[in-house]
């Protein structure tokens, strides 16, 4: 016994780019070796969907873009995912940024779905207006006048000259709106400056560390539903069918969390033994 | 191709920090510091200087080459990619309202002078006092006022269940409201934490340390998925499409880091043995 | 001091004021200016503050070249990245098809070039480093010393292992005689006696085995003990509780905060 409790001691102290390497390890190999595990929607998740579901035909969404490349594997699948919903339902869909990163993230998922899947037309079912600076005073801005602060569009397109546009002059125009947000600006920004004075229902996809502070507008129903991180992208792409990146990835997800617990327990275990053996002495 | 190739040995060059901190990761931080300061002042620039202040102050629309406003334009005209030939067509009037945000911010770049730091006060205070006075309405009507009604209400919903484990209950809201209140209780810092109000905010406490670790598993939850992000472009990467770029990237820092750290022992082993002389 | 102090405080009591009174008033011309010029100049004048700090840390790392400190060499490198990208954003697009502006997200541009190829690894790689060091974080620094860290640590694994895959492929009987064997230590170490620690174990395999046998061992069934459901639980329900007494409390904190900067009480943005 003594010898075992030994060894946990003297592993707890180990140089800790070990634990990295098993760490990356944990996440590549179930990326060469898939196991293909079930994925279950959790509520918020759900709620997300049936909201998108809800949406009268032809319904005008806003999606707007908070998040950049070193967020991309967790919203990108979702904003693809949520694309594909809602072209599949047959909405028509406008696209701002509150980070200049969205715009080349927006760009990248609407070329994938609406260009190359669908086979929409630019201006007609999908229009990118833009990254514009300045936070909360975008939204503001945009919720009393879009066509100040966007007059034309990502590609130099004069904003009265996109047909989709016509009739869009201010957040109240949009039927929903969806925030695929990575931070500061985004979900909260959108919730206080557009859709609790507006009342136009608001539904938004996450970073897992942002979640926490989002859970509660989901509770109080200021938010339809949450999707919470790559996880939260793998849900929903169970719901509407269409397996991709977020999927992909679930099985090293998984496998990487085992092995923090797993690391978890171990590090208490020695702690115990540790504890143990300075009340002996 | 040598995109990816660049793209590989960046991310590489990262990464290399896990082993220690070595001149390839300085290299990549150094670049990473730079380009996104540039690419920052590029994309800020061309969606809001260039069309929204720029466009309202020489419109294409009101273009007129005999006025001195649109000479002095012209003058400008040599940043011809700025500046283009018969005003700026953004779709905007003449506004020379813009001249007073356009000169606040022609003082916030003159501080860059120590001797006229001061100068940047003024846009700053413009935008300390627009975002206040934003967040004082979004903070109290959102997070505030939102949430107490959000708490409050749903426990009297008749049409809910009593208990359910995966939907909405009394029980649950019950909680939730418990939760909120103690929670509360124990960030209120007036009274002191005594008698039943002591042990309140520390039931309290138990619900604030749920949340955390719930913050905790979503942390660690986050990190991983962007660690699959970069493995699974790196694995791309690696295919024959790019010529196995990210196996013989590989290959050549960790010999070079092996090579720097074997020579390494061997200095300190040297200047050991020269002390020891 | 006027200059200095008294107008830079005025501009924001006036800006502050209106933009706070904007949300109440009903007049067209002064909403329009409020809601939409008001705005729009804060977008500017945001835009001028990353200028201003891209001025700032070239002055920064171009000191450290001329004055050759310590890694002077690695400066060479931000400056450099920096005057690459200030190239391809206006005086190189790369794509003459496209015009200026346009060209920053238009396909087979310099600037997208860089966006691609080294904006993004770089960006994406920093924040990937860190699930290395959670992990280490998690291996060193978690540990059971109270009730306190308990809940924490214990509310974290469930999130952790319940909202992936592998948690809906974890049966609640295996949850279920896992508790049982982790009570049998707890009571082990309490008692310290072999009869009573054997005790608790078999009664507890023993109906954990029964109720099993008489249900049918339903993968998710009872609720309560299949994690994915007990980790929607516990999120849906005592996490809101504590996230939500959080937010209402920096909720009040920004609106305080936010009225002192209007009505001129805080003053740390001219440096008081």
């Amino acid at each position: 016994m003594d010898k075992i409790s030994d060894f946990i001691l003297r592993a707890e102290k180990i140089d800790r780019r070990w634990i990295f390497l098993i760490i990356g390890l944990a996440v590549l190999l179930p990326l060469f070796f898939p196991l293909g595990l079930p994925i279950r929607a959790t509520i918020a998740t759900q709620k997300v969907y049936d909201a998108i579901e809800a949406l009268e035909d032809n319904s005008k969404v806003l999606v707007s873009f908070e998040y950049g490349p070193s967020t991309k594997p967790e919203i990108h699948p979702m904003a693809i995912g949520l694309l594909k919903h809602l072209f599949t339902n047959g909405h028509k869909v406008y696209v701002t940024c509150l980070w200049p990163d969205g715009l080349f993230m927006a760009d990248e998922a609407l070329t994938e779905v609406a260009e190359e899947e669908f086979n929409l037309t630019y201006g007609e079912d999908y229009v990118i207006l833009g990254f514009r600076p300045g936070n909360e005073a975008v939204v503001k801005g945009m919720v009393s006048n879009i066509r100040k602060l966007f007059t034309t569009d990502v590609r130099g397109t004069l904003v009265d000259d996109i047909p989709l546009m016509k009739n869009i002059n201010k957040v109240a125009d949009f039927d929903f709106i969806f925030s695929a947000s990575a931070g500061y600006p985004g979900t909260i920004e959108w919730v206080q400056y557009a859709s609790d004075p507006t009342g136009v229902p608001l539904s938004t996809g996450t970073t897992s560390i942002m979640v926490n502070d989002i859970m509660p507008m989901v509770n109080s129903g200021q938010v339809q539903g949450i999707l919470a991180g790559m996880p939260g992208a793998a849900e929903y792409e169970a719901l509407i069918g269409s397996p991709g990146i977020g999927t992909s990835g679930m099985d090293a997800q998984s496998i990487a969390h085992l092995v923090i617990v797993l690391f978890i327990i171990f590090g208490n275990i020695a702690y115990f033994i540790e504890v143990q053996r300075s009340k002996k002495y | 191709m040598i995109g990816s190739w660049i793209a590989v040995f960046l991310t590489l060059a990262i990464f290399s920090y896990l082993y220690k901190d070595n001149p390839f990761y300085k290299v990549a931080e150094h670049l990473f510091v730079g380009i996104s300061t540039g690419y920052w002042t590029s994309m800020f620039f061309w969606t809001q200087i260039q069309p929204n202040l720029f466009g309202r102050l020489w419109p294409a629309s009101q273009y007129n080459p005999d006025s001195i406003w649109y000479k002095f334009y012209n003058l400008l005209g040599i940043f011809s990619s700025v500046f283009p030939d018969g005003g700026i067509n953004k779709g905007h009037h003449m506004d020379l309202l813009y001249l007073l945000p356009f000169a606040l911010g022609i003082m916030m770049l003159l501080s860059v002078s120590s001797k006229l730091s001061w100068m940047a006060r003024w846009g700053i205070a413009y935008t300390v006092g627009m975002a206040a006075g934003l967040r004082a309405y979004g903070f109290l009507n959102s997070n505030v006022l939102g949430q107490i009604k959000g708490s409050a209400f749903q426990i009297f919903n008749s049409d809910l269940p009593f208990f359910a484990l995966a939907s909405e209950s009394i029980f649950n809201n019950f909680i939730i409201l418990i939760g909120t209140i103690t929670g509360l209780m124990y960030f209120y810092f007036s009274r002191e934490h005594t008698g039943n109000f002591g042990k309140l905010s520390k039931l309290g406490i138990y619900f604030l340390m749920v949340s955390f670790g719930a913050s905790f598993g979503f942390a660690v939850m986050g990190r991983v998925s962007l660690l699959i992000g970069r493995f699974v472009d790196l694995i791309a990467y690696a295919g024959p499409a790019y010529n196995h770029a990210t196996l013989w990237l590989l290959l050549v820092m960790v010999l070079l880091l092996g090579y720097s750290a074997f020579s390494d022992k061997n200095n300190t082993s040297e200047n050991e043995s020269t002390l020891e002389k | 001091m006027l200059w200095k102090r008294q107008i830079p405080i005025l501009i924001a009591t006036v800006v502050g004021l209106s933009t706070l009174f904007g949300w109440f008033i009903d007049h067209p011309t002064i909403e329009s200016f409020i809601d939409d010029d008001a705005t729009q100049w804060y977008d500017i004048l945001a835009s001028f503050a990353i200028f201003l700090g891209a001025l700032n840390l070239m002055k920064l790392q171009g000191k450290k070249v001329l004055k050759q400190k310590s890694g002077w060499q690695y400066s060479l490198f931000a400056i450099g990245g920096f005057f690459f990208a200030i190239v391809a954003g206006f005086i190189y697009k790369g794509n003459d098809a496209v015009e200026w502006g346009v060209h920053v997200t238009s396909k087979g541009t310099l600037f997208k070039w860089m966006f691609e190829y080294m904006f993004t690894p770089l960006s994406a790689t920093m924040f990937a480093l860190l699930a290395f060091f959670v992990a280490s974080a998690s291996y060193r620094a978690f540990r059971v010393r109270n009730l306190e860290a308990t809940l924490l640590l214990v509310s974290g694994i469930i999130i952790m292992i319940g909202r992936v895959p592998l948690g809906s492929s974890i049966s609640s009987w295996f949850i279920m005689y896992l508790l049982i064997l982790i009570a049998s230590i707890v009571v082990n170490i309490k008692f310290k006696d072999k009869k009573i620690t054997f005790g608790t174990l078999l009664a507890g395999v023993l109906i954990v085995t029964i109720w099993g046998s008489i249900l049918g061992w339903p993968l998710d069934q009872p609720g309560l003990f299949y994690l994915p459901v007990l980790q929607d639980w516990i999120y849906n329900n005592p996490n809101v509780a504590g996230a939500r007494a959080i937010m209402i409390g920096i909720g009040l904190g920004i609106f305080a905060t936010s009225i002192r900067y209007i009505i001129g009480l805080e003053k740390s943005y001219i440096g008081e």
